[in-house]
Protein backbone atom coordinates (compact mmCIF):
# COMPACT_ATOMS: atom_id res chain seq x y z
CA UNK A 1 0.00 0.00 0.00
CA UNK A 2 1.37 3.35 -0.86
CA UNK A 3 2.51 5.60 2.24
CA UNK A 4 0.70 8.42 1.26
CA UNK A 5 -2.68 6.24 0.55
CA UNK A 6 -2.15 4.72 3.98
CA UNK A 7 -1.42 8.41 5.62
CA UNK A 8 -4.51 9.84 4.45
CA UNK A 9 -6.34 6.85 6.04
CA UNK A 10 -4.89 7.20 9.23
CA UNK A 11 -6.04 10.50 9.11
CA UNK A 12 -9.20 9.51 8.25
CA UNK A 13 -9.56 6.88 10.84
CA UNK A 14 -8.18 9.24 13.60
CA UNK A 15 -11.52 10.85 14.24
CA UNK A 16 -13.19 11.49 17.34
CA UNK A 17 -16.20 9.12 16.42
CA UNK A 18 -14.11 6.12 15.89
CA UNK A 19 -12.82 4.06 18.33
CA UNK A 20 -9.40 2.95 17.87
CA UNK A 21 -9.33 1.37 14.73
CA UNK A 22 -6.79 -1.51 14.22
CA UNK A 23 -5.39 -1.61 11.13
CA UNK A 24 -3.57 -5.00 11.62
CA UNK A 25 -7.11 -6.71 13.48
CA UNK A 26 -8.96 -5.46 10.17
CA UNK A 27 -6.85 -6.91 7.12
CA UNK A 28 -6.50 -10.00 9.71
CA UNK A 29 -10.61 -10.31 9.59
CA UNK A 30 -10.81 -9.54 5.87
CA UNK A 31 -8.18 -11.98 4.68
CA UNK A 32 -10.12 -14.53 6.27
CA UNK A 33 -13.41 -13.49 5.84
CA UNK A 34 -16.16 -16.34 4.96
CA UNK A 35 -16.13 -16.13 1.33
CA UNK A 36 -20.24 -16.29 2.09
CA UNK A 37 -20.13 -12.49 2.41
CA UNK A 38 -18.77 -11.55 -0.55
CA UNK A 39 -21.09 -11.18 -3.56
CA UNK A 40 -18.53 -11.53 -5.75
CA UNK A 41 -18.46 -15.25 -4.93
CA UNK A 42 -22.75 -15.13 -5.15
CA UNK A 43 -22.08 -13.63 -8.53
CA UNK A 44 -19.30 -16.53 -9.88
CA UNK A 45 -21.87 -19.20 -8.92
CA UNK A 46 -24.27 -17.66 -11.35
CA UNK A 47 -27.17 -19.69 -10.37
CA UNK A 48 -29.49 -17.54 -10.15
CA UNK A 49 -30.28 -13.82 -10.51
CA UNK A 50 -29.67 -12.13 -6.69
CA UNK A 51 -32.47 -10.46 -5.02
CA UNK A 52 -31.86 -7.63 -2.93
CA UNK A 53 -34.77 -5.45 -0.80
CA UNK A 54 -33.75 -1.85 0.22
CA UNK A 55 -33.41 -1.20 4.21
CA UNK A 56 -32.04 0.68 7.11
CA UNK A 57 -32.81 1.68 10.58
CA UNK A 58 -31.21 3.73 13.09
CA UNK A 59 -30.78 1.50 15.85
CA UNK A 60 -29.22 -1.95 16.18
CA UNK A 61 -31.85 -4.04 17.47
CA UNK A 62 -34.04 -2.85 14.64
CA UNK A 63 -31.72 -3.34 11.55
CA UNK A 64 -31.26 -6.91 13.29
CA UNK A 65 -34.51 -7.42 12.96
CA UNK A 66 -35.02 -6.73 9.02
CA UNK A 67 -32.34 -8.62 8.18
CA UNK A 68 -33.11 -11.41 9.99
CA UNK A 69 -37.19 -11.37 8.33
CA UNK A 70 -35.31 -10.65 5.26
CA UNK A 71 -32.94 -14.13 5.36
CA UNK A 72 -36.57 -15.71 6.60
CA UNK A 73 -37.70 -14.14 3.15
CA UNK A 74 -34.76 -16.08 1.40
CA UNK A 75 -33.14 -13.38 0.47
CA UNK A 76 -29.80 -13.92 -1.64
CA UNK A 77 -28.45 -9.98 -0.70
CA UNK A 78 -29.01 -7.91 2.35
CA UNK A 79 -29.26 -3.95 2.61
CA UNK A 80 -27.24 -1.58 5.06
CA UNK A 81 -29.25 1.40 3.97
CA UNK A 82 -27.32 4.61 6.11
CA UNK A 83 -29.41 7.54 7.12
CA UNK A 84 -28.85 11.21 5.84
CA UNK A 85 -26.62 12.47 8.58
CA UNK A 86 -23.90 10.20 7.78
CA UNK A 87 -24.24 10.71 4.10
CA UNK A 88 -23.48 14.24 4.48
CA UNK A 89 -20.47 13.93 7.27
CA UNK A 90 -22.61 14.83 9.91
CA UNK A 91 -21.74 12.56 12.74
CA UNK A 92 -22.72 14.44 15.61
CA UNK A 93 -26.24 14.91 14.68
CA UNK A 94 -26.47 11.37 13.51
CA UNK A 95 -25.26 10.16 17.30
CA UNK A 96 -27.55 12.29 18.90
CA UNK A 97 -30.80 11.10 16.64
CA UNK A 98 -29.41 7.78 17.62
CA UNK A 99 -29.89 7.94 20.86
CA UNK A 100 -32.76 9.55 21.04
CA UNK A 101 -34.46 6.61 18.68
CA UNK A 102 -32.26 3.70 21.45
CA UNK A 103 -34.45 5.69 24.06
CA UNK A 104 -37.71 6.43 22.93
CA UNK A 105 -38.85 3.43 20.71
CA UNK A 106 -39.05 6.16 18.11
CA UNK A 107 -36.41 6.35 14.73
CA UNK A 108 -35.41 9.79 14.39
CA UNK A 109 -32.93 8.57 11.58
CA UNK A 110 -33.96 7.06 8.02
CA UNK A 111 -31.28 4.77 8.28
CA UNK A 112 -28.28 2.89 10.01
CA UNK A 113 -25.58 5.41 11.23
CA UNK A 114 -22.75 3.06 10.48
CA UNK A 115 -19.96 4.91 11.77
CA UNK A 116 -21.36 5.78 15.03
CA UNK A 117 -22.32 1.83 15.61
CA UNK A 118 -18.90 1.30 14.45
CA UNK A 119 -17.11 -1.56 13.22
CA UNK A 120 -16.74 -4.21 15.63
CA UNK A 121 -20.69 -3.66 16.71
CA UNK A 122 -21.78 -4.16 13.10
CA UNK A 123 -19.02 -6.79 11.95
CA UNK A 124 -21.28 -9.44 14.72
CA UNK A 125 -24.50 -8.74 12.98
CA UNK A 126 -23.06 -9.10 9.47
CA UNK A 127 -20.75 -12.17 10.42
CA UNK A 128 -24.37 -13.55 12.61
CA UNK A 129 -26.50 -14.05 9.19
CA UNK A 130 -23.20 -14.86 6.91
CA UNK A 131 -25.31 -13.16 3.67
CA UNK A 132 -23.28 -10.95 1.67
CA UNK A 133 -24.22 -6.99 2.34
CA UNK A 134 -24.79 -4.53 0.45
CA UNK A 135 -23.76 -0.49 1.47
CA UNK A 136 -26.82 1.46 0.28
CA UNK A 137 -26.17 5.37 0.99
CA UNK A 138 -25.50 8.84 -1.45
CA UNK A 139 -22.30 10.13 0.25
CA UNK A 140 -20.25 12.18 -1.80
CA UNK A 141 -17.00 11.74 0.91
CA UNK A 142 -17.30 8.27 2.23
CA UNK A 143 -14.04 7.99 2.66
CA UNK A 144 -14.69 7.01 6.94
CA UNK A 145 -17.95 5.45 5.95
CA UNK A 146 -16.24 2.72 3.56
CA UNK A 147 -13.26 2.14 6.05
CA UNK A 148 -16.20 1.13 8.74
CA UNK A 149 -18.07 -0.83 6.06
CA UNK A 150 -15.10 -2.91 5.12
CA UNK A 151 -14.08 -3.53 8.74
CA UNK A 152 -17.66 -4.80 9.61
CA UNK A 153 -17.95 -7.33 6.78
CA UNK A 154 -19.93 -5.19 4.16
CA UNK A 155 -18.41 -6.36 0.76
CA UNK A 156 -20.13 -4.24 -1.90
CA UNK A 157 -19.96 -0.42 -2.12
CA UNK A 158 -22.34 0.89 -4.26
CA UNK A 159 -22.11 4.54 -4.97
CA UNK A 160 -19.57 6.87 -7.55
CA UNK A 161 -18.23 10.31 -7.70
CA UNK A 162 -21.06 11.21 -10.47
CA UNK A 163 -23.91 9.04 -9.56
CA UNK A 164 -24.25 10.03 -5.75
CA UNK A 165 -23.89 13.64 -6.52
CA UNK A 166 -25.65 14.67 -9.38
CA UNK A 167 -29.34 13.54 -8.54
CA UNK A 168 -28.75 14.61 -4.91
CA UNK A 169 -26.62 17.44 -4.21
CA UNK A 170 -26.84 20.86 -5.08
CA UNK A 171 -23.78 22.18 -4.10
CA UNK A 172 -21.06 19.76 -3.10
CA UNK A 173 -17.83 20.57 -5.32
CA UNK A 174 -17.83 17.19 -7.89
CA UNK A 175 -14.24 17.80 -8.57
CA UNK A 176 -13.73 16.77 -4.67
CA UNK A 177 -16.14 14.13 -4.95
CA UNK A 178 -14.07 12.10 -7.73
CA UNK A 179 -10.62 12.25 -5.29
CA UNK A 180 -12.52 11.59 -2.61
CA UNK A 181 -14.26 8.25 -4.59
CA UNK A 182 -10.62 7.82 -5.63
CA UNK A 183 -9.72 6.42 -2.38
CA UNK A 184 -12.77 4.47 -1.99
CA UNK A 185 -11.90 2.85 -4.85
CA UNK A 186 -7.94 2.02 -4.14
CA UNK A 187 -8.95 1.01 -0.18
CA UNK A 188 -11.24 -1.43 -2.38
CA UNK A 189 -8.82 -2.64 -4.52
CA UNK A 190 -6.26 -3.11 -2.12
CA UNK A 191 -8.08 -5.19 0.25
CA UNK A 192 -9.46 -7.11 -2.82
CA UNK A 193 -5.77 -8.47 -3.05
CA UNK A 194 -6.71 -9.97 0.45
CA UNK A 195 -9.58 -12.39 -0.15
CA UNK A 196 -11.92 -12.31 -3.10
CA UNK A 197 -12.91 -9.47 -4.66
CA UNK A 198 -14.57 -6.20 -3.08
CA UNK A 199 -17.42 -5.35 -5.32
CA UNK A 200 -18.31 -1.91 -6.54
CA UNK A 201 -21.59 -0.81 -7.98
CA UNK A 202 -22.88 2.29 -9.81
CA UNK A 203 -25.71 3.94 -9.06
CA UNK A 204 -27.63 3.83 -12.25
CA UNK A 205 -31.13 5.49 -11.66
CA UNK A 206 -29.45 9.09 -11.56
CA UNK A 207 -32.76 11.30 -10.96
CA UNK A 208 -35.22 8.69 -12.28
CA UNK A 209 -36.76 10.77 -13.96
CA UNK A 210 -36.44 10.70 -18.02
CA UNK A 211 -33.16 10.24 -18.52
CA UNK A 212 -32.17 9.05 -21.72
CA UNK A 213 -30.82 5.44 -22.11
CA UNK A 214 -27.31 6.43 -23.53
CA UNK A 215 -26.89 9.26 -20.85
CA UNK A 216 -27.13 6.59 -17.90
CA UNK A 217 -24.82 3.99 -19.87
CA UNK A 218 -22.13 6.91 -20.52
CA UNK A 219 -22.11 7.17 -16.16
CA UNK A 220 -22.01 3.80 -15.98
CA UNK A 221 -19.08 3.29 -18.18
CA UNK A 222 -17.27 6.03 -17.08
CA UNK A 223 -17.85 5.06 -13.32
CA UNK A 224 -16.79 1.66 -13.99
CA UNK A 225 -13.50 2.89 -15.75
CA UNK A 226 -12.59 5.16 -12.56
CA UNK A 227 -12.86 2.35 -10.47
CA UNK A 228 -10.96 -0.94 -12.63
CA UNK A 229 -8.20 1.71 -13.37
CA UNK A 230 -7.40 2.04 -9.52
CA UNK A 231 -7.22 -2.13 -9.39
CA UNK A 232 -11.43 -2.88 -8.54
CA UNK A 233 -11.58 -6.31 -10.04
CA UNK A 234 -15.46 -6.71 -9.59
CA UNK A 235 -17.87 -4.30 -10.74
CA UNK A 236 -21.60 -3.41 -11.07
CA UNK A 237 -22.73 -1.43 -14.02
CA UNK A 238 -26.85 -0.39 -13.07
CA UNK A 239 -29.89 0.98 -14.48
CA UNK A 240 -33.56 1.38 -13.09
CA UNK A 241 -36.44 0.09 -15.32
CA UNK A 242 -37.24 2.77 -17.93
CA UNK A 243 -40.71 2.35 -18.75
CA UNK A 244 -40.56 0.76 -22.05
CA UNK A 245 -39.64 -2.91 -21.92
CA UNK A 246 -38.18 -3.04 -25.01
CA UNK A 247 -35.83 0.08 -24.41
CA UNK A 248 -35.08 -1.65 -21.26
CA UNK A 249 -33.62 -4.84 -22.96
CA UNK A 250 -31.84 -2.95 -25.33
CA UNK A 251 -30.10 -1.19 -22.54
CA UNK A 252 -29.06 -4.31 -20.82
CA UNK A 253 -27.56 -5.59 -24.14
CA UNK A 254 -25.62 -2.21 -25.02
CA UNK A 255 -23.87 -1.98 -21.47
CA UNK A 256 -23.00 -5.39 -21.17
CA UNK A 257 -21.99 -5.30 -24.71
CA UNK A 258 -19.99 -1.40 -24.04
CA UNK A 259 -18.45 -2.20 -20.39
CA UNK A 260 -16.58 -5.26 -21.76
CA UNK A 261 -15.56 -2.90 -24.77
CA UNK A 262 -14.23 -0.75 -22.70
CA UNK A 263 -12.91 -2.36 -19.83
CA UNK A 264 -10.18 -4.30 -22.49
CA UNK A 265 -9.29 -0.71 -23.61
CA UNK A 266 -7.94 -0.10 -20.54
CA UNK A 267 -6.73 -3.58 -20.24
CA UNK A 268 -8.74 -4.50 -17.68
CA UNK A 269 -10.61 -7.80 -18.95
CA UNK A 270 -9.56 -9.41 -16.12
CA UNK A 271 -12.20 -7.44 -14.01
CA UNK A 272 -15.92 -9.17 -13.86
CA UNK A 273 -18.32 -6.56 -14.93
CA UNK A 274 -21.88 -7.57 -13.17
CA UNK A 275 -25.50 -5.97 -14.04
CA UNK A 276 -27.57 -4.99 -11.80
CA UNK A 277 -31.65 -3.60 -12.21
CA UNK A 278 -33.39 -1.33 -10.21
CA UNK A 279 -37.38 -1.98 -10.02
CA UNK A 280 -39.18 1.28 -11.34
CA UNK A 281 -37.83 4.06 -9.49
CA UNK A 282 -40.57 6.85 -10.41
CA UNK A 283 -43.21 8.03 -8.30
CA UNK A 284 -45.07 4.72 -7.15
CA UNK A 285 -48.74 4.19 -7.42
CA UNK A 286 -50.12 4.90 -3.86
CA UNK A 287 -53.06 1.69 -4.26
CA UNK A 288 -50.80 -1.15 -2.68
CA UNK A 289 -52.13 -3.87 -5.15
CA UNK A 290 -51.02 -1.83 -8.09
CA UNK A 291 -47.58 -1.33 -6.33
CA UNK A 292 -47.54 -5.14 -6.32
CA UNK A 293 -48.51 -5.71 -9.80
CA UNK A 294 -45.96 -3.14 -11.05
CA UNK A 295 -43.16 -4.52 -8.80
CA UNK A 296 -43.93 -8.11 -10.76
CA UNK A 297 -44.08 -6.75 -13.88
CA UNK A 298 -40.22 -4.88 -12.95
CA UNK A 299 -38.74 -8.56 -11.84
CA UNK A 300 -40.25 -9.93 -15.47
CA UNK A 301 -38.43 -6.95 -17.09
CA UNK A 302 -35.24 -7.57 -15.29
CA UNK A 303 -35.01 -11.31 -16.20
CA UNK A 304 -35.63 -10.17 -19.50
CA UNK A 305 -32.52 -7.90 -19.76
CA UNK A 306 -30.62 -10.90 -18.29
CA UNK A 307 -29.47 -8.81 -14.77
CA UNK A 308 -27.51 -10.51 -12.49
CA UNK A 309 -28.79 -8.93 -9.50
CA UNK A 310 -32.67 -6.86 -8.32
CA UNK A 311 -33.03 -4.56 -6.32
CA UNK A 312 -35.98 -4.50 -4.95
CA UNK A 313 -39.60 -1.70 -3.94
CA UNK A 314 -42.24 -2.85 -1.66
CA UNK A 315 -45.70 -2.08 -2.01
CA UNK A 316 -45.62 0.86 0.42
CA UNK A 317 -43.14 2.68 -1.64
CA UNK A 318 -45.75 6.15 -2.13
CA UNK A 319 -46.26 6.42 1.55
CA UNK A 320 -42.69 6.25 3.43
CA UNK A 321 -40.82 4.10 5.07
CA UNK A 322 -41.87 0.82 4.25
CA UNK A 323 -42.20 -1.82 7.28
CA UNK A 324 -39.88 -5.07 7.62
CA UNK A 325 -43.13 -6.99 7.04
CA UNK A 326 -43.53 -5.48 3.73
CA UNK A 327 -40.48 -5.27 2.89
CA UNK A 328 -39.71 -9.23 3.32
CA UNK A 329 -42.91 -9.73 1.45
CA UNK A 330 -41.38 -8.46 -1.56
CA UNK A 331 -38.30 -10.73 -1.26
CA UNK A 332 -40.27 -13.58 -1.00
CA UNK A 333 -42.54 -12.67 -4.15
CA UNK A 334 -39.99 -11.83 -6.38
CA UNK A 335 -37.80 -15.41 -5.41
CA UNK A 336 -41.19 -17.18 -6.12
CA UNK A 337 -41.85 -15.13 -9.30
CA UNK A 338 -37.89 -15.71 -10.48
CA UNK A 339 -38.55 -19.21 -10.01
CA UNK A 340 -41.86 -19.74 -11.82
CA UNK A 341 -40.84 -17.20 -14.73
CA UNK A 342 -38.78 -19.59 -17.17
CA UNK A 343 -38.85 -20.11 -21.08
CA UNK A 344 -37.94 -16.29 -21.70
CA UNK A 345 -38.12 -15.10 -25.28
CA UNK A 346 -34.99 -13.38 -27.05
CA UNK A 347 -35.88 -10.20 -28.36
CA UNK A 348 -33.92 -8.20 -30.57
CA UNK A 349 -34.39 -4.33 -32.03
CA UNK A 350 -31.33 -4.16 -34.44
CA UNK A 351 -32.39 -0.28 -34.91
CA UNK A 352 -32.90 0.87 -30.87
CA UNK A 353 -29.49 -1.18 -30.68
CA UNK A 354 -27.76 0.49 -33.05
CA UNK A 355 -29.00 4.14 -31.98
CA UNK A 356 -28.10 3.88 -28.22
CA UNK A 357 -24.94 2.23 -29.23
CA UNK A 358 -23.78 5.17 -31.31
CA UNK A 359 -24.85 7.85 -28.85
CA UNK A 360 -22.97 6.18 -26.30
CA UNK A 361 -20.13 6.09 -28.07
CA UNK A 362 -20.06 9.65 -29.40
CA UNK A 363 -20.29 10.91 -26.13
CA UNK A 364 -17.23 8.52 -24.84
CA UNK A 365 -15.28 9.41 -27.83
CA UNK A 366 -16.41 13.10 -26.92
CA UNK A 367 -15.17 12.97 -23.08
CA UNK A 368 -12.06 11.08 -24.04
CA UNK A 369 -10.94 13.85 -26.64
CA UNK A 370 -10.87 16.24 -23.65
CA UNK A 371 -7.24 17.41 -22.91
CA UNK A 372 -7.19 17.05 -19.54
CA UNK A 373 -4.12 14.38 -18.25
CA UNK A 374 -6.51 12.29 -16.14
CA UNK A 375 -9.69 10.71 -17.16
CA UNK A 376 -11.64 12.15 -13.71
CA UNK A 377 -10.85 15.43 -15.08
CA UNK A 378 -11.57 14.57 -18.86
CA UNK A 379 -14.99 13.40 -16.93
CA UNK A 380 -15.22 16.56 -15.27
CA UNK A 381 -14.79 18.93 -17.82
CA UNK A 382 -17.74 17.16 -19.90
CA UNK A 383 -20.14 17.55 -17.33
CA UNK A 384 -19.27 20.75 -16.63
CA UNK A 385 -19.14 22.15 -20.10
CA UNK A 386 -22.60 19.85 -20.98
CA UNK A 387 -21.18 16.95 -22.93
CA UNK A 388 -22.64 15.15 -20.26
CA UNK A 389 -26.22 16.56 -19.56
CA UNK A 390 -28.66 14.70 -16.67
CA UNK A 391 -32.31 15.65 -16.59
CA UNK A 392 -33.46 16.82 -13.55
CA UNK A 393 -30.81 16.70 -11.47
CA UNK A 394 -30.46 19.68 -8.87
CA UNK A 395 -26.88 20.22 -9.23
CA UNK A 396 -25.45 23.82 -10.18
CA UNK A 397 -22.47 22.05 -12.25
CA UNK A 398 -25.19 20.47 -14.95
CA UNK A 399 -26.33 22.07 -17.71
CA UNK A 400 -30.23 20.79 -18.10
CA UNK A 401 -30.31 21.69 -21.46
CA UNK A 402 -31.58 18.50 -22.99
CA UNK A 403 -35.36 17.92 -23.20
CA UNK A 404 -36.98 13.82 -22.95
CA UNK A 405 -40.21 13.38 -23.69
CA UNK A 406 -42.13 9.63 -23.94
CA UNK A 407 -42.95 8.36 -27.38
CA UNK A 408 -46.27 6.17 -28.07
CA UNK A 409 -44.20 3.11 -26.71
CA UNK A 410 -43.32 5.14 -23.91
CA UNK A 411 -39.49 5.07 -24.91
CA UNK A 412 -37.56 8.16 -23.68
CA UNK A 413 -37.01 10.12 -26.34
CA UNK A 414 -34.10 13.19 -26.91
CA UNK A 415 -36.10 16.32 -28.38
CA UNK A 416 -33.46 18.94 -27.45
CA UNK A 417 -29.50 17.45 -27.09
CA UNK A 418 -27.89 21.20 -25.45
CA UNK A 419 -24.31 20.00 -25.78
CA UNK A 420 -24.72 16.35 -26.04
CA UNK A 421 -22.91 15.12 -28.59
CA UNK A 422 -25.81 13.05 -29.98
CA UNK A 423 -25.14 12.31 -33.59
CA UNK A 424 -27.57 13.92 -36.03
CA UNK A 425 -28.18 10.59 -37.80
CA UNK A 426 -29.81 9.24 -33.97
CA UNK A 427 -31.07 12.92 -32.99
CA UNK A 428 -33.20 12.52 -36.42
CA UNK A 429 -34.34 9.13 -35.39
CA UNK A 430 -35.44 9.93 -31.66
CA UNK A 431 -37.26 13.19 -33.03
CA UNK A 432 -39.01 10.87 -35.71
CA UNK A 433 -40.23 9.30 -33.01
CA UNK A 434 -42.19 11.95 -31.65
CA UNK A 435 -44.91 14.60 -32.19
CA UNK A 436 -42.94 17.82 -32.42
CA UNK A 437 -45.59 19.97 -33.38
CA UNK A 438 -46.52 20.53 -30.21
CA UNK A 439 -45.82 24.09 -28.49
CA UNK A 440 -43.96 24.17 -24.76
CA UNK A 441 -47.19 24.23 -23.02
CA UNK A 442 -48.05 20.99 -24.29
CA UNK A 443 -44.69 19.71 -23.72
CA UNK A 444 -44.62 20.66 -20.39
CA UNK A 445 -47.77 18.77 -20.06
CA UNK A 446 -46.69 15.35 -21.80
CA UNK A 447 -43.14 15.48 -19.65
CA UNK A 448 -45.81 15.78 -16.04
CA UNK A 449 -47.79 13.26 -17.40
CA UNK A 450 -44.54 10.96 -18.29
CA UNK A 451 -42.44 11.40 -14.63
CA UNK A 452 -46.29 9.81 -13.56
CA UNK A 453 -46.81 7.22 -15.87
CA UNK A 454 -46.84 4.18 -13.05
CA UNK A 455 -49.33 6.26 -10.86
CA UNK B 1 -40.05 40.90 -18.32
CA UNK B 2 -37.74 39.48 -15.88
CA UNK B 3 -38.71 36.80 -13.12
CA UNK B 4 -36.81 35.23 -10.54
CA UNK B 5 -37.33 31.69 -9.12
CA UNK B 6 -36.08 28.57 -7.05
CA UNK B 7 -37.68 26.44 -4.50
CA UNK B 8 -37.10 28.20 -0.96
CA UNK B 9 -35.29 26.40 2.12
CA UNK B 10 -33.70 22.79 2.31
CA UNK B 11 -35.97 21.07 -0.25
CA UNK B 12 -34.55 20.05 -2.90
CA UNK B 13 -36.99 18.54 -5.35
CA UNK B 14 -36.21 19.92 -8.92
CA UNK B 15 -38.83 18.76 -11.30
CA UNK B 16 -41.13 20.99 -10.74
CA UNK B 17 -38.62 24.16 -10.85
CA UNK B 18 -36.96 22.97 -13.93
CA UNK B 19 -40.83 23.26 -15.26
CA UNK B 20 -41.42 26.48 -14.29
CA UNK B 21 -38.53 27.73 -16.09
CA UNK B 22 -39.05 26.23 -19.06
CA UNK B 23 -43.36 27.20 -19.12
CA UNK B 24 -42.11 31.11 -17.90
CA UNK B 25 -39.53 30.89 -21.12
CA UNK B 26 -42.05 29.96 -23.21
CA UNK B 27 -44.09 32.84 -22.53
CA UNK B 28 -41.47 35.39 -23.11
CA UNK B 29 -39.82 35.72 -19.38
CA UNK B 30 -36.28 36.72 -18.95
CA UNK B 31 -36.01 33.70 -15.98
CA UNK B 32 -33.04 33.35 -13.53
CA UNK B 33 -33.48 30.52 -11.73
CA UNK B 34 -31.61 29.76 -8.65
CA UNK B 35 -32.50 26.55 -8.84
CA UNK B 36 -33.65 24.01 -5.21
CA UNK B 37 -32.44 25.05 -1.95
CA UNK B 38 -32.35 28.41 -1.96
CA UNK B 39 -32.45 30.52 1.01
CA UNK B 40 -34.77 33.86 1.34
CA UNK B 41 -31.41 36.54 1.20
CA UNK B 42 -30.32 34.79 -2.11
CA UNK B 43 -33.68 35.29 -3.76
CA UNK B 44 -33.78 38.94 -2.79
CA UNK B 45 -29.87 39.44 -3.66
CA UNK B 46 -30.84 38.51 -7.29
CA UNK B 47 -33.70 40.38 -7.52
CA UNK B 48 -31.68 43.23 -6.78
CA UNK B 49 -29.07 42.27 -8.95
CA UNK B 50 -31.04 41.08 -12.13
CA UNK B 51 -33.64 44.46 -11.20
CA UNK B 52 -36.39 41.62 -11.31
CA UNK B 53 -40.38 42.55 -11.94
CA UNK B 54 -41.29 39.08 -10.32
CA UNK B 55 -40.19 37.01 -7.79
CA UNK B 56 -41.52 33.42 -8.25
CA UNK B 57 -40.75 31.47 -4.98
CA UNK B 58 -41.78 27.52 -4.92
CA UNK B 59 -41.95 25.00 -2.19
CA UNK B 60 -42.57 21.52 -2.06
CA UNK B 61 -42.01 19.80 0.60
CA UNK B 62 -43.64 22.58 2.93
CA UNK B 63 -41.14 24.46 4.42
CA UNK B 64 -42.32 27.32 3.05
CA UNK B 65 -44.52 28.34 6.05
CA UNK B 66 -41.37 28.98 8.25
CA UNK B 67 -39.54 31.16 5.50
CA UNK B 68 -42.55 33.19 4.33
CA UNK B 69 -42.89 34.78 7.98
CA UNK B 70 -39.50 36.44 7.23
CA UNK B 71 -40.43 38.12 4.03
CA UNK B 72 -41.76 41.70 5.42
CA UNK B 73 -38.67 42.33 7.45
CA UNK B 74 -36.20 41.31 5.34
CA UNK B 75 -37.63 42.43 2.03
CA UNK B 76 -37.83 46.18 4.06
CA UNK B 77 -33.93 45.93 4.33
CA UNK B 78 -33.45 46.36 0.59
CA UNK B 79 -34.35 49.99 -0.51
CA UNK B 80 -35.50 48.99 -4.40
CA UNK B 81 -37.71 46.03 -4.08
CA UNK B 82 -40.68 47.95 -3.32
CA UNK B 83 -42.71 47.42 -7.07
CA UNK B 84 -41.33 43.56 -6.86
CA UNK B 85 -43.91 41.36 -7.47
CA UNK B 86 -44.04 38.57 -5.15
CA UNK B 87 -45.42 35.25 -5.71
CA UNK B 88 -45.39 31.77 -3.94
CA UNK B 89 -46.93 28.26 -4.99
CA UNK B 90 -46.56 24.61 -4.41
CA UNK B 91 -47.43 22.70 -1.56
CA UNK B 92 -47.45 25.93 1.31
CA UNK B 93 -48.38 24.14 4.47
CA UNK B 94 -46.47 20.65 6.42
CA UNK B 95 -49.49 17.97 6.11
CA UNK B 96 -53.00 19.20 5.11
CA UNK B 97 -55.02 22.83 5.42
CA UNK B 98 -57.56 24.52 3.49
CA UNK B 99 -56.96 26.79 0.63
CA UNK B 100 -59.19 29.32 1.55
CA UNK B 101 -56.58 29.56 5.00
CA UNK B 102 -53.50 29.43 3.48
CA UNK B 103 -54.21 32.25 0.66
CA UNK B 104 -54.77 35.06 3.76
CA UNK B 105 -51.85 33.98 5.48
CA UNK B 106 -49.65 34.09 3.12
CA UNK B 107 -50.58 37.37 1.84
CA UNK B 108 -50.35 38.94 4.89
CA UNK B 109 -47.01 37.95 4.61
CA UNK B 110 -46.52 39.55 1.80
CA UNK B 111 -46.96 38.45 -1.25
CA UNK B 112 -49.72 39.56 -3.87
CA UNK B 113 -50.33 36.06 -5.36
CA UNK B 114 -50.59 32.98 -3.33
CA UNK B 115 -51.18 29.58 -5.67
CA UNK B 116 -51.45 26.36 -3.39
CA UNK B 117 -51.64 22.83 -5.07
CA UNK B 118 -52.61 24.92 -8.63
CA UNK B 119 -51.86 23.11 -11.46
CA UNK B 120 -48.54 25.09 -13.10
CA UNK B 121 -50.16 26.74 -16.59
CA UNK B 122 -53.61 27.99 -14.56
CA UNK B 123 -50.90 29.59 -12.29
CA UNK B 124 -49.07 30.69 -14.93
CA UNK B 125 -52.00 32.37 -16.50
CA UNK B 126 -53.44 34.33 -13.28
CA UNK B 127 -49.90 35.73 -12.92
CA UNK B 128 -49.81 36.83 -16.48
CA UNK B 129 -53.27 38.54 -16.55
CA UNK B 130 -52.10 40.04 -12.88
CA UNK B 131 -49.37 41.36 -13.98
CA UNK B 132 -51.30 42.72 -17.51
CA UNK B 133 -53.50 44.54 -15.43
CA UNK B 134 -51.13 46.21 -12.63
CA UNK B 135 -49.26 47.55 -16.34
CA UNK B 136 -52.38 48.85 -17.50
CA UNK B 137 -53.50 50.66 -13.61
Amino acid sequence: MSNLLQEEREIILSNEYIDNFDFAEVEDFVKNANKELFISHHFAQKKKMLVQPRGGFPTYEKQFALSDFFVKANVDVLPLTIDSNTRLNDYATAKKMLRLSEESEKDMLNGYPLVNHGYRTTRKMITHFNKPVSLRHGTPDARLLIETAIASGIFEIEGGPITYLLPYSKNFPLDKAFLYWKYVEKVCANYSKLNLPINRESFGPLTATLVPPSITIVIQLLEMLLSLEEGVKSFSVSFSQSGSMNQDIVMGKVIKKLAAFYAQKIDCEDAVINLVYHQWMGAFPMDTKYAEQLISMSTVIASMVGADKIITKTNQEASGIPTKEANAETVANTQYLLRILNGLPTINDEEEEENITLQVQAIMEAVFNDPADTLWRKVFNSIKNGTIDVPFSPHIINHNEMITVRDSSKNIRIIKRGNVPIPDKCFEYEKSKCDLSKDTTDIVNDIIHDIGIMQ
Amino acid sequence: MKVVTGVIGNDIHVVANRLIELSLDARGFEVFNLGVNTYLEEFFDAAVETQADVLLISSLNGEAEGWAREVKLLKAKYKTLDDLVMIIGGNLVVGTAHADEIIPRYQNYGFDLVFHQVDLNTGLDTMEKYLKEKQSA
